[in-house]
């Protein structure tokens, strides 16, 4: 049986610990015996109910890229640990001051217990354990997306420009340059790599669906990809403050300018890609006529 | 006609002013014999005015007073104690040399400063309570959001910490007063100047860049970002002076028998958030010069068009500001722990432990700034050593909240409005705690940073940790203070509205920032509807909860019980004072010659004050 009672006592007095100090207040303690371990491992189930709870209610948005999964699953791990040590500390909480709350006019004083070094310990160690787990699960999920990255030979090359306020995209591998606030349009499981830049002001490139995030800053460019999976239309929000248009710089609002980015099949991407083409031809033939025209008038 | 030439609040009005004329008028003269045009430059006019004013307000209160008496070689009397301690109401808008009137002045005005800055909180949550821009423009919701979020942490939170230190910790290691009396009080008079000059800043369309102010949207902004800089360089300059002054106080002014093993947890949380300060708050302060320069004298140190580096504020400006989350929450771990130990009547459960644990947090703090940038494009390789000594400062924190169960395990807990903060503080900060774990994996943070799940994470860790043990420890020390009781059922009802609406607030926004919703945004997608609307009303809730408090304080201070000496029957230095404290604390040295927490302990004590004659205190002051 695990009680908490001092091994060995601090002798404040003196500043050193003393073991014979347990001796002078061992009544008190008597009383208030309460097994700890069997606690610990009620407050584990009722985390753990807590975690399943917690993970089956879980909102997300769709996962639209192959990095989201992963993502996900780190989430659910934390939910995982953190129900369960969330329950462990508020059941014993609870209990403690269902336990050991004072009765009107108690003058009663506490056990005189400075500390249990073992016990200590095991709450230092148990959390690092868990904060190794978390930077293990972490880095892979990091280093799977940067592979990912390395790995990439083919696939979609981006710039995409933040301004006050929209987004301007150039597909650098296809040499098409969209217009300002026109729809970003993606072939679907192909990785894309995005150059960030910004005109003006800080924006952040967010599409929640893919689980992906870059800052698009003045004088710099930030590179970050990712591999939709999904075919459809996902949000585009800006996610960090630019300015008065910062709020409708978000697809989602109703009656936003901002378009979601469309992710289509191979065929539809390439037909498109061919219209784009065709029109960028097109524009760039009736401006050179009109350069003509107007040098000959 | 003598009142605007003493040092008061009166010849504040005349010299402030004159200050600010004299300097517009030094700088037109200049501009003029230069050439420069156009020589009545507004934003170059009010920016010398806005420093000159600030100085000749602490001039105009008496800041400089004694120092100008001794430089011109007036004659001083160095037992002098005409502006020490409070004689009448009227003292306490005085500069004064006592650390428990400036810690009263501190609190009090924070305290103001606290509802204004909610008020603005409420306006913009009534904003966004529907869909749809009902209320306020954009342009005026990103001027309260930065508003909000400025006011709160430099003129509330880091600054009311400084206040209850200020009044508790000279008598917690029985010292007569702060080591630097005249430093301390300009320090604090410093606060109502960085206070005018931030809120002043609405009559210039205020500024709207969120409280960390990056450029180069603090280029475009109005004049309102100038004066956000200035502000903070102020408040910072508060901050810097007073953690000097804590940090020689309490390394040079403990009674004899103090070591350092025996002071109160509280002495030792504001032992490492001063050399936290020191160390730390230069940096922004460095970071909105150079900001300010740009705006104002035409540098480019973050400026595109002069090749300058937007990024290198980013690493600048977090490089204090995340240890300023330190310094925000490391004074409130302190008094949980006094406050814990004093009602749950047993000793801190691992006493070196949580006073290394603050130490530890205050050199990890230094190693973790820039988990606030995985998503700005700082180098790769920077995230990951980042993400790990973000994930290490748990183990700390986690050590201080498994101590505070220990002490409380197996002691009487007495229920009181101090303690029950002190309990929901532990419910709260663990909330606010694992959802900062969370933050700290990179691929996580990159996918939903800068949603509101950040919003609920800071606020669960500022309101659910800082401003719940602000209120254990003023509800604690209040006794002490005003020598009277407060009302304990009003401060359960405080409690348990402030708990509950609280909750209610912060916690759903975990979930909107999951699925998508951008922070700093004065509308919504529609699926964010009802979610919205019941943050909004649990936080009018949580808003109107305050005023229960400040009912009960006011109310209390003037009409409540008798207090006593010792109430709560604590063992630490300023218990054994009566209440409120004499003016000159103790009436002879103390000696301290035990730990603070003997609590279980038959007839043990921590100090003991030497009984002296009462004619005799004269020559011990």
């Amino acid at each position: 049986m695990l009680r908490v009672v001092r091994k060995r006592g601090y002798d404040a007095e003196r500043g050193q610990f003393d073991s014979d100090l347990r001796a002078r207040s061992k009544g008190v303690s008597e009383v208030k015996t309460i097994k700890v371990l069997p606690l610990a491992l009620l407050g584990t189930a009722v985390g753990l109910v807590i975690s399943l709870v917690l993970i089956f209610t879980r909102t997300l948005p769709v996962q639209a890229s192959a990095e989201a999964a992963g993502i996900d699953n780190l989430y659910i791990f934390f939910l995982g640990f953190s129900g369960i040590i969330f329950g462990i500390v508020m059941l014993f909480l609870v209990v403690a001051v269902y336990r050991f709350r004072a009765h009107p006019n108690d003058e009663r004083e506490g056990d005189n217990v400075h500390g249990i070094t073992w016990l200590e310990v095991v709450w230092t160690v148990i959390p690092f354990v868990i904060v190794v787990l978390c930077a293990i699960g972490g880095l892979m999920v990091l280093r799977s997306g940067d592979v990912e990255a390395q790995a990439r030979t083919s696939g979609q090359q981006i710039h995409v420009l933040g301004y006050q306020f929209g987004w301007k995209y150039s597909y650098l591998n296809q040499d098409i340059d969209l217009k300002d606030q026109q729809t970003l349009v993606l072939p679907v499981n192909e990785p894309v790599i995005f150059e960030l830049e910004s005109s003006d002001v800080i924006h952040s490139f967010w599409v929640p669906a893919w689980r992906m995030q870059m800052n698009a800053t003045p004088g710099q460019v930030n590179e970050t990809s990712t591999t939709p999976t999904k075919i459809g239309t996902f949000e585009i929000v800006c996610a960090y403050l630019c300015g008065v248009g910062h709020t409708n710089m978000n697809s989602a609002l109703p009656g936003s300018i901002i378009p979601k980015v469309q992710v289509v099949s191979k065929s539809d991407f390439d037909a498109w890609v061919s219209k784009q083409k065709a029109e960028a031809a097109k524009v760039a033939e009736s401006s050179s006529e009109e350069m003509t025209t107007g040098s000959a008038g | 006609m003598t009142a605007v030439l003493k040092p008061t609040l009166a010849r504040c009005l005349w010299v402030a002013p004159a200050f600010a004329a004299l300097a517009i008028l030094i700088t037109v003269a200049a501009r003029s014999i230069f050439g420069m045009t156009p020589v009545l430059q507004e934003s170059t006019l009010l920016t010398v005015a806005y420093i000159a004013g600030g100085i000749g307000f602490i001039v105009g209160i008496g800041g400089f007073d004694y120092w100008f008496t001794w430089m011109r070689g007036g004659e001083l009397d160095p037992n002098d104690h005409s502006q020490h301690g409070a004689h009448s109401w009227g003292d306490y808008f005085k500069f004064n040399t006592d650390h428990k009137v400036i810690g009263i002045q501190y609190i009090v005005f924070t305290f103001i400063m606290f509802l204004v800055g909610g008020m603005f909180a409420e306006v913009f949550r009534s904003e966004l309570a529907n869909p749809g821009q009902q209320v306020l423009t954009d342009q005026q919701y990103s001027g309260l959001i930065s508003q909000h979020g400025v006011i709160m942490i430099f003129v509330f939170m880091v600054p009311v910490f400084a206040g209850i230190g200020n009044y508790v910790i000279p008598l917690m290691i029985g010292a007569a007063d702060m080591a630097f009396p005249r430093l301390n009080a300009v320090s604090f008079w410093l606060l109502p100047v960085a206070a005018f000059t931030l809120l002043s800043s609405f009559m210039f369309g205020s500024f709207d860049g969120g409280w960390t102010g990056y450029p180069t949207l603090s280029e475009q902004s109005g004049y309102g970002m100038t004066l956000y800089q200035l502000g903070v360089q102020l408040a910072g300059a508060s901050s810097i002076a007073t953690a000097v002054n804590f940090l020689v106080t309490i390394i040079a002014m403990r009674a004899p028998g103090m070591t350092l093993f025996r002071m109160p947890l509280l002495v030792w949380a504001n032992l490492a958030t001063s050399a936290l300060v020191v160390a730390a708050t230069p940096f922004i302060a460095g970071a909105q010069f150079m900001a300010m320069f740009d705006r104002e004298m035409g540098t480019h140190f973050f400026t595109i068009a002069g090749n300058g580096d937007t990024f290198v504020y980013q690493h600048i400006f977090w490089f204090y500001s995340h240890p300023a989350v330190y310094i925000m929450i490391l004074p409130g771990f302190g008094i949980i722990s006094e406050v814990i130990a004093t009602h749950a009547r047993k000793p801190v459960f691992g006493y070196r432990a949580v006073a290394f644990s603050s130490a530890g947090i205050a050199i990890l703090g230094f190693a973790v700034w820039a988990h606030h940038m995985f998503a700005s494009g700082m180098e790769p390789w920077l995230r990951v050593p980042i993400m790990l000594s973000t994930l290490l400062i748990a183990i700390p924190t986690g050590i201080k909240i498994f101590s505070w169960l220990g002490t409380m395990w197996g002691g009487v807990l007495r229920m009181t409005t101090a303690n029950l903060f002190a309990i929901g503080f532990i419910f709260t900060f663990v909330i606010g705690g694992l959802s900062g774990v969370m933050l700290a994996v990179v691929p996580f943070d990159v996918s939903i940073t800068n949603s509101y799940f950040i919003v609920a994470h800071f606020h669960y860790v500022l309101f659910g940790g800082s401003i719940m043990t602000i209120y254990a420890g003023f509800y604690h020390w209040f006794p002490k203070v005003t020598g009277r009781m407060y009302n304990e059922v009003l401060g359960r009802w405080h409690f348990w509205i402030t708990f509950v609406a609280m909750n209610v607030t912060f916690f759903p926004m975990h979930y909107q920032g999951l699925v998508g919703m951008p922070r700093r945004v004065a509308d919504y997608a529609p699926e964010f509807a009802w979610s919205n609307m019941v943050i909004s009303l649990a936080a009018f809730i949580l808003g109107a909860s305050t005023l229960i408090f400040v009912y009960n304080m006011i109310h209390s201070a003037r009409h409540g019980k008798r207090a006593g000496a010792n109430p709560w029957g604590g063992l630490t230095l300023e218990w054994l004072l009566s209440s409120p404290p004499p003016i000159f604390n103790f009436p002879a040295t103390p000696r301290v010659i035990g730990g603070p927490y003997r609590y279980g302990e038959e007839g043990a004590k921590h100090a003991i004050v030497p009984e002296v004659e009462p004619a005799t205190v004269e020559t011990t002051v």
